[in-house]
């Protein structure tokens, strides 16, 4: 029996969520890659500084790479093998990500080595992606988050089923491999869950699956992994000048603007909870609910 | 003819594509969007409504084999090819930003989804969106044409506009025309039809408990004062996710945008995520501990105290008032 | 003889009002544990004694009157505030135990700036005071992680520590006088005075007593100038742990009081520092604070000790304050690790123990050596030392671990426990204390009589004088 070949694609972010109000402004460059020098956008105005905060896993891709997991335990009880690949376009903070899903049994594990900052240029993201795909030539399924990163557009998993010419479904919850050529997926619609079998190969856009965290390997795990390879792919082993694709990127970051969310914020006082919530209904509450 | 509306009507969303679209061009695009609409529909649908829908005055119909989004993007990459067309808006959500985005790649135009507005230039197409998880908006610049752009889903909260005297321009049947992605590929469809945003999204008077709340236990008891002052109760997604409360109670960019006339929220501390799901409130009352939480800026009335026992409280108050 | 449930209800709704005392059967089991067993928790598994209710107090005479009935009715009583206990303070080790929540008691009740002091009541949490007094230019100094959540009363209670403290000192330092209600119903008041030698220090009955002798209802603080922007922040990465305890011995030595001195071993430290610090380095943090000139002498003098340590090699400090504005734990994180936790079945563990400059690193190795040696399913064990003296320093182990082949309600004996056994034994073996910060709680007490050895004759002591029948948090500090 054919296994099923899985490839997860992953982006590295930066944990917005330890930035300070204060930070959220259009700053010196940066991005998740570093200086920011090669960026698509037009510098400074168009990149906020994250450069100081931890990096993680974005959500919808580390769904995906915890699902892939189960898919593979799933389909095990049967009779369909499941290899599991990762990849991830980045500098050297990828490979700390790439060795713990080795420790969890990815069996192969890809960075494409790029100090290019690609946070605001899907299509680049998409076409190495999609080369990579073509010239390696051992994928059936391949998934990653619906949306990613500071762009999240939205538009990768599309352009990377166009770039390869396969049917492609975001907003995905839940796989379940059939066989070695089929599986039954359930998206998110506009007007509902749909459902469906699809034939392999197709692109995944994982959505907000009920699985979002991915599992954690023992020292164990990753003492008997230790030697394991890393695959390092450059833009030019795929025939693709990462530069000069950035430079061709048809929708560009021009500059950012702070998102004004005030509003009055008048502190109503009092002593006591209730004090304070008396205050607050006699002040407005009252005439309020009564039109409601 | 040089830019495009677009509308689905193959899909149960048509009306809310309508609706959002044509906020948009009103509001969205500084009366330079979409001169024409273009409705794709199939045998079965009310070709009539789908005309009276329409965002535009001039509508044109094309009737597909329908199916998934995938199925029109050829119809209109040959609308860009032999008429020049230029601009091609979607209503935000999946298929728009598929086709959206299927449609540059193959006419080698360029696209942006989830657009808040957009800015027709000569060579250029400036559209905003949000960037960086809901925390800033970008500018961004289009060169290459045709320019592809889905709306963003908050224009779905857009009003009905005025009835327009709709022109129908064009009607042609493309059932002929060929999907490029093989549709055998495809088995067994199943939809469980649902809205969305489910009934939070109709709420004129939300609670919305958040992580402050401290515990299931903080989060129950926001609940049952909710209930008691007769308002509909949603939570945060780190509520949600720590099962505290069922998620389709949630708030926000992964839970349902709501737009209630009042809205109390406990223990939120007004991440963008969550704001984005109440933005549109007409009062929201803020209780938290945390005078420096993003919230107390974003809301009119702010009390700094524990949240569940001044909601509590609250419940009282409201409850007492109705007798 | 203790009273039934109904009837322990009844007795305490006569002293509270019905509104005050709470019987769902859901929120009694949640109160009947803390953090300690927080994974059976999460799945719903409750394995202590359910309390028979929680009363919530307002006031000294409503605790008075809940700690009367219960001694007189021999009722167990477990004293909360703030709920953020890790060590099983608060779990209800006897059936019909009562919970007495003074979250309640949340007024601030003076803040003295002339005389530099603040007054609160048990239930403020130290965040709300901290912002209160920073309106007048002052801090409190104390700034535990769990600052956002818990509160002054359990703060004291614990001996608690905030990461400022190698320059504000532990709550111990801080506190000036206090309030506090004994079993008997008895109401003492020690007054707010800045030193005085009239006898033992007795506010050390109160502090630390984990709800074992007394609940605390009022607490005074001491106040400090707020001067954020003075501060500077270094960091460095080190090669050893061995090299970074003798850096920040050398600190200490020689006099510096930075108000934060972190090590990071690498497994830790990569939680936190991964971005910037190659796999395999420690880090060692500090933060200068005060007045302009001692913040700036401060700093001099810690790059002085560094340079003579070449394996030291400087990161940029934003690194360090962007960290550093993160640390604390508020209800976003508590729900954040919960999911986790859910999803995952891996979960954070700490212990946090103390040695002098002698013995740390090898209770930090061997320790470490033998729970990555010993126990299954470990996914990260490392620490840090994040509060130094001038004879020596805390080590705060952190380690994770998938719990796997059992039920929630092994965890705690099949990982924590064995883990604890571990780092408590490497400790006493070399002389250091078995709690730094966390207190005893009732997990750590199957060492506490090797803990104090002959000293422990004044515990007991303590605990037959002031709590003669036993109802204050039974198996708490002192095993059941
Ligand atoms: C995320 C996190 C980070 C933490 N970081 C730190 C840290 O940096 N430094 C540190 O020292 N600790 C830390 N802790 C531990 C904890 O926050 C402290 O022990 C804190 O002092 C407990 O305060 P609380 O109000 O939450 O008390 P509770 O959890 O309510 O009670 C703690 C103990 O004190 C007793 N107690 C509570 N109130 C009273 C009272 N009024 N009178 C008598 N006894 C009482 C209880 O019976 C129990 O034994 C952390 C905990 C968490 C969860």
């Amino acid at each position: 029996m054919n296994a099923v070949r899985i490839l997860v694609c992953f982006k590295v972010t930066p944990d917005y969520e330890a930035l300070r109000e204060a930070d959220w402004v259009a700053g010196e460059g940066g991005g998740a890659h570093g200086s920011g020098a090669a960026g698509g956008g037009t510098g400074a105005a168009s990149r906020v500084e994250t450069r100081y905060v931890p990096r993680i896993l974005d959500c919808f891709d580390e769904s995906a790479l915890e699902m892939a997991l189960r898919m593979r335990e799933a389909a095990a009880g049967g009779t369909v093998p499941v290899e599991l690949g990762a990849i991830s376009i980045g500098g050297k903070e990828v490979e700390r990500h790439l060795k713990t899903l080795q420790a969890l049994g990815y069996e192969r594990v890809t960075r494409v080595d790029t100090d290019a900052d690609l946070d605001f240029a899907p299509t680049v993201t998409a076409s190495i992606i999609a080369r990579y795909v073509e010239n390696t030539n051992n994928t059936d399924l391949l998934m990653l988050g619906w949306r990613s990163g500071p762009h999240d557009g939205g538009t990768v998993p599309f352009l990377v089923a166009e770039e390869l010419g396969w049917p492609c479904l975001t907003q995905v919850t839940e796989v379940v491999v059939l066989s070695s050529d089929r599986v039954r997926v359930a998206h998110v619609v506009d007007d509902g869950v749909l459902r469906v079998t699809v034939r392999l190969p197709c692109v995944l856009g994982v959505g907000n699956a009920v699985v979002a965290r991915l599992r954690v390997p023992t020292l164990t795990d990753r003492l008997a992994q230790r030697g394991a390879p890393v695959e390092r792919v450059q833009g030019g082993d795929l025939g693709i000048d990462v530069a000069a694709e950035l430079a061709r990127e048809a929708s560009v970051l021009a500059d950012l603007e702070v998102i004004r969310r005030d509003r009055p914020g008048v502190i109503v006082g009092g002593e006591s909870p209730r004090e304070k919530a008396q205050t607050l209904f006699d002040s407005c509450l009252k005439s309020m609910i009564e039109k409601l | 003819m040089r830019s495009l509306a677009v509308v689905d009507g193959t899909v149960g969303t048509a009306a809310r594509q309508a609706r959002a679209l044509g906020g948009f061009l009103r509001e969205g695009s500084s009366g330079h969007g979409a001169a024409e609409t273009l409705v794709l529909y199939r045998d079965e649908c009310d070709v009539g409504r789908l005309v009276e829908q329409a965002p535009t005055r001039g509508v044109r119909l094309v009737k597909t084999a329908g199916g998934r989004p995938d199925a029109i993007v050829g119809i209109l990459a040959a609308l860009a090819r032999d008429e020049g067309c230029r601009l091609f808006i979607f209503a935000g959500g999946y298929s728009g930003t598929e086709s959206a985005t299927r449609l540059a790649h193959r006419t080698g135009g360029a696209v942006v989804t989830d657009a808040l507005s957009i800015e027709v230039g000569s060579d250029r197409l400036l559209c905003r969106r949000h960037v960086y998880s809901k925390h800033m908006v970008g500018r961004f610049e289009l060169s290459a044409s045709p320019w592809c752009v889905s709306i963003d889903v908050s224009w779905g909260d857009a009003q009905t506009a005025a009835a327009l005297e709709h022109v129908v321009l064009s009607a042609t049947d493309e059932t002929g025309t060929a999907a490029e992605v093989d549709e055998t590929r495809f088995e067994d469809l199943e939809l469980t039809q649902s809205t969305p945003t489910g009934d939070l999204a109709q709420s004129r008077f939300l609670v919305v408990a958040g992580a402050g709340a401290g515990s299931r236990e903080g989060v129950e008891r926001v609940a049952a004062a909710a209930r008691r002052m007769g308002a509909d109760f949603g939570v945060s997604r780190p509520v949600a996710m720590s099962a505290w409360a069922p998620v389709d109670r949630l708030v926000g960019v992964s839970g349902t945008r709501t737009a209630p006339e009042l809205c109390v929220v406990v223990g939120v501390s007004g991440a963008p995520a969550l704001y984005w799901g109440i933005e549109k409130a007409g009062f929201i009352a803020a209780i938290d501990l945390d005078e420096r939480a993003p919230i107390a800026k974003s809301a009119d009335a702010v009390i700094l105290d524990d949240g569940v026992m001044v909601i509590e409280e609250l419940a009282k108050i409201i409850a007492s008032s109705r007798e | 003889m203790s009273l039934r449930r109904a009837t322990i209800v009844e007795g305490l709704q006569h002293i509270l009002g019905a509104d005050s005392v709470v019987t769902d059967e859901r929120i009694l089991k949640e109160s009947s544990i803390d953090r300690f067993r927080m994974f059976e928790d999460i799945h719903g598994v409750y394995t202590q004694p359910i309390p028979a209710a929680v009363a919530m107090a307002r006031s000294t005479e409503q605790v008075a009157g809940v700690l009367r009935f219960a001694n007189e009715h021999g009722i167990n009583v477990v004293a909360r505030t703030g709920r953020t206990a890790t060590e099983g303070g608060l779990e209800t080790a006897v059936p019909d135990s009562v919970v007495l929540d003074g979250s309640g008691m949340n007024q601030i009740l003076a803040i003295d700036a002339y005389n530099m002091q603040a007054t609160c009541q048990c239930g403020v949490p130290l965040q709300v005071l901290e912002d209160r007094v920073r309106e007048h230019g002052l801090t409190t100094g104390h700034s535990p992680q769990s600052k956002p959540l818990a509160h002054m009363g359990g703060l004291t209670a614990t001996r608690s520590i905030g990461q400022l403290s190698t320059l504000y000192g532990g709550i111990e330092d801080m506190i000036v006088g206090l309030e506090a209600v004994f079993p008997d119903g008895t109401v003492t008041r020690i007054k707010n005075v800045p030193r005085r030698a009239v006898g033992p220090d007795i506010r050390h009955v109160i502090i630390g007593n984990e709800g074992t002798l007394c609940y605390i209802t009022e607490v005074t603080v001491k106040l400090f100038p707020y001067l954020p922007e003075n501060n500077i922040f270094l960091g460095y990465t080190v090669d050893t742990m061995k090299t970074g305890f003798e850096v920040l011995r050398e600190v200490m030595v020689n006099g510096y009081r930075p108000s934060v001195a972190r090590l990071y071993d690498p497994a830790d430290g990569a939680y936190h520092f991964a971005h910037f610090v190659p796999e395999g380095l420690s880090v060692l943090i500090f933060v200068a604070e005060g007045p302009a000139g001692i913040a700036k002498a401060t700093a001099e003098g810690i790059e002085a000790i560094v340079a003579q340590h070449p394996e030291c090699r400087q990161v940029e400090s934003r690194y360090i304050s962007t960290w550093f504005a993160d640390l604390n734990w508020g209800p976003d994180k508590i729900a954040r690790e919960r999911e986790d936790i859910l999803q995952t079945g891996n979960i954070n563990r700490t212990t946090e123990v103390s040695g002098d400059w002698g013995c740390i690193n090898d209770i930090y190795e061997n320790a470490l050596r033998r729970i990555i040696e010993e126990i299954p399913d470990i996914t990260m064990a490392g620490g840090h030392s994040s509060h130094s003296y001038i004879n020596g320093t805390n080590m705060y182990f952190n380690y994770f671990y998938n719990v796997v082949d059992c039920g929630p309600e092994e965890e705690v004996t099949k990982y924590h426990t064995p883990i604890n056994r571990i780092i408590c034994e490497e400790t006493l073996r070399y002389g250091g204390a078995i709690v730094h910060h966390h207190g005893l709680g009732k997990a750590r007490t199957p060492w506490v009589r090797d803990e104090y050895g002959s000293s422990y004759y004044i515990l007991e002591g303590l605990k037959r004088a002031f709590d003669p029948k036993g109802i204050m948090n039974k198996g708490t500090i002192i095993p059941a």
